[in-house]
């Protein structure tokens, strides 16, 4: 009975501080200023960061309300492109109403009429398809995969120096359970050509620029003897509800392991190609310089010295989602350390965190597993015996053995930030 | 004596020290009660979407909130040709960027974007930006 004993205990101090306190009242003076957060109400956040990194955990901006969503932080608002709150992390599916949101192009889906709409596969096929969602809903065999969705820029606004582009926090990434088809079952319903090379995916979102621009259509393909077309699904689910417009409806392409650029919203045109795809979005932009970590400087991009290759698979993250340094922490309360790890190359075998600025780790334990390309979720229950400024830090390992680096990395469009973050809290008396 | 003297101012010194308990004598409580003006800001619950059985799925129009830009000479320019693709969240949002890379910025809108901007126009717009969005000129 919880409530009871709360009862008589306040009862208990009223007595006690009616006798003892009373006697004090308009002799003591008011301590000096407590850290409070009262302040934070009234006081914004600045309206940007920079020239040094994002300090917060999250980006700078204003919470605003979308169709189908929660409060999120906006980042632009045409196009859209929105970040999910640091604590809708500590479950490990993120709700579609609060799951990121990022499009590229103006021109994006207000309505759609399933009626008219068709999921077409075509290009070098035996058979052109044009499919309606009841054809994908009924006519091929539904397959459930939990991944994450992270941008190729989330945490941007880490690096030194700053790099143009969204200005992410760590908040643009999710995890949910997607629901569909095989891609490789609507591939082989249209039977792909001898020859094929790549296949390219294109959504009904359009650019406002000249029709004839790089960019007046956002296209990007996977090679047909990547391993990840066997995985991939044309999702018409997310977290077991029609995918929310700003996420793709009617149909998104679901790569596991693979940062969201190919993820491709909308998802209308499937097409076969027996050339690489040399658009735009495949070649100038979503590349990363051909290095470890896709780690470079400013320099060498002025010096031409970088091969930049395009985006694939997301390096090992964790973070540390509470405690989020908003209060204090008394000294010796065993509080719970919570946060969530994952991969694009493999299953996250082990979490390891550090009261210490990084010095000491210990490992973490691991929450349910809902397979390798989810968010794992994982906690600690720490007990802090001196006051004073902690820096918590956290570490993940997948089963391919990558580990997270204590180095930030640099490169010209801001993509591949993986470092060890850090929570600084402090601890106070307890009595 | 004297010894005994600074024992009492010490120990008046640590009870002046005390947090000021509350008016209603709460154990702890230091303030309470304490309220100042906010602001109220953009987010209000919005209305549902009216469905029908017509197979559209909608959601509706998706909500702007756009910022102003800083005041100067060249503004209308850039709200003029900037907003034709893209909110000007998209300069608002940035961190403060060098003169040059803002350059490189408004070039790759016209290059790669296929953004129709005259070549004075492009040229004002650049010196707008560099006026008021790198880290020595922004403010806002």
């Amino acid at each position: 009975m919880p409530e009871k004993e709360s009862g008589e205990m306040s009862r208990r101090y009223l007595l006690k501080a009616l006798g003892g306190g009373a006697a004090l009242l308009g002799l003591s003076k008011l301590p000096s200023a407590m850290a409070q957060v009262s302040g934070q109400a009234i006081q914004p956040m600045p309206g940007f960061t920079g020239p040094d990194a994002n300090p917060y955990w999250g980006a700078v901006g204003p919470f605003v309300i979308y169709p189908q969503k929660l409060p999120l932080i906006q980042l632009t608002d045409r196009p859209v492109q929105l970040e999910s709150p640091r604590h809708y992390f500590l479950t490990p599916f993120t709700p579609n109403a609060a799951f990121y949101v990022r499009w590229h192009l103006e021109d994006i889906p207000n309505a759609v009429s399933l009626s008219e709409w068709r999921l077409f596969v075509e290009g070098h096929v035996e058979k052109t398809l044009a499919l309606t969602m009841s054809d994908l809903i009924k006519r091929f065999k539904s397959i459930s995969i939990v991944a994450v969705n992270q941008c190729s820029g989330n945490s941007r606004s880490r690096f030194q120096p700053r790099v143009p582009g969204a200005q992410w926090g760590n908040g643009a990434m999710g995890n949910a359970l997607f629901t569909g088809v095989r891609l490789k079952d609507l591939l082989d319903a249209a039977g792909v050509k001898a020859g094929s090379l790549q296949v390219q995916f294109e959504g009904l979102d359009r650019g406002r620029g000249q029709k004839d621009s790089a960019v007046h259509r956002y296209k990007k393909s996977l090679n047909l003897d990547d391993p990840v077309i066997n995985e991939s699904i044309v999702a018409y689910e997310m977290n077991g509800e029609p995918i929310p417009m700003l996420n793709g409806f009617p149909v998104r392409l679901v790569v596991p392991g693979k940062f969201s650029t190919y993820w491709t919203k909308s998802l209308t045109w499937i097409r076969v190609l027996n050339e690489p795809d040399a658009n735009f979005w495949m070649t100038k932009t979503y590349c990363v310089p051909d290095t470890p970590r896709g780690n470079t400087t400013p320099k060498d991009v002025r010096d031409s010295l970088v091969k930049l290759v395009p985006v694939g698979t997301m390096p090992v993250r964790s973070f540390i989602i509470i405690p989020d340094g908003s209060g204090k922490i008394p000294l010796e309360m065993p509080v719970i350390v919570r946060g969530i790890a994952f991969s694009g190359s493999g299953r996250v075998v082990s979490v390891e965190f550090s009261a210490d600025d990084g010095a000491a780790w210990s490992k973490a334990r691991l929450g349910e597993d809902y397979g390798r390309y989810s968010f794992r979720t994982w906690e600690v229950t720490w007990i802090p015996k001196h006051t004073g400024k902690y820096v918590l830090a956290v570490r993940a390992t997948d089963e391919k053995g990558n580990t997270q680096p204590d180095e930030g990395v640099w490169n010209p469009k801001g993509y591949l930030w993986n470092r060890i973050e850090r929570q600084e809290v402090m601890v106070d008396v307890s009595q | 004596m004297k010894k005994i003297i600074y024992v009492l101012i010490g120990l008046l010194v640590i009870d002046l020290n005390k947090p000021l308990l509350a008016k209603t004598g709460l154990p702890g409580l230091v303030r309470s009660g304490q309220y100042s003006k906010g602001t109220l800001l953009s987010i209000t619950q919005p209305d549902p979407v009216q469905q029908s059985i017509d197979s559209v799925y909608s959601v509706g129009t998706y909500p702007l909130y756009t910022p102003e830009l800083a005041k100067g000479e060249g503004l209308d320019i850039v709200q003029g040709y900037c907003n034709l693709c893209h909110s000007v969240t998209y300069i608002t949002m940035q961190p403060p960027l060098p003169a040059d890379t803002w350059e490189a910025e408004v070039l790759k809108m016209i290059d790669t974007y296929g953004a129709l901007i005259p070549e004075d126009e492009t040229r004002q717009v650049i010196v707008y930006l560099q006026a008021h969005y790198t880290p020595e000129t922004r403010r806002q």
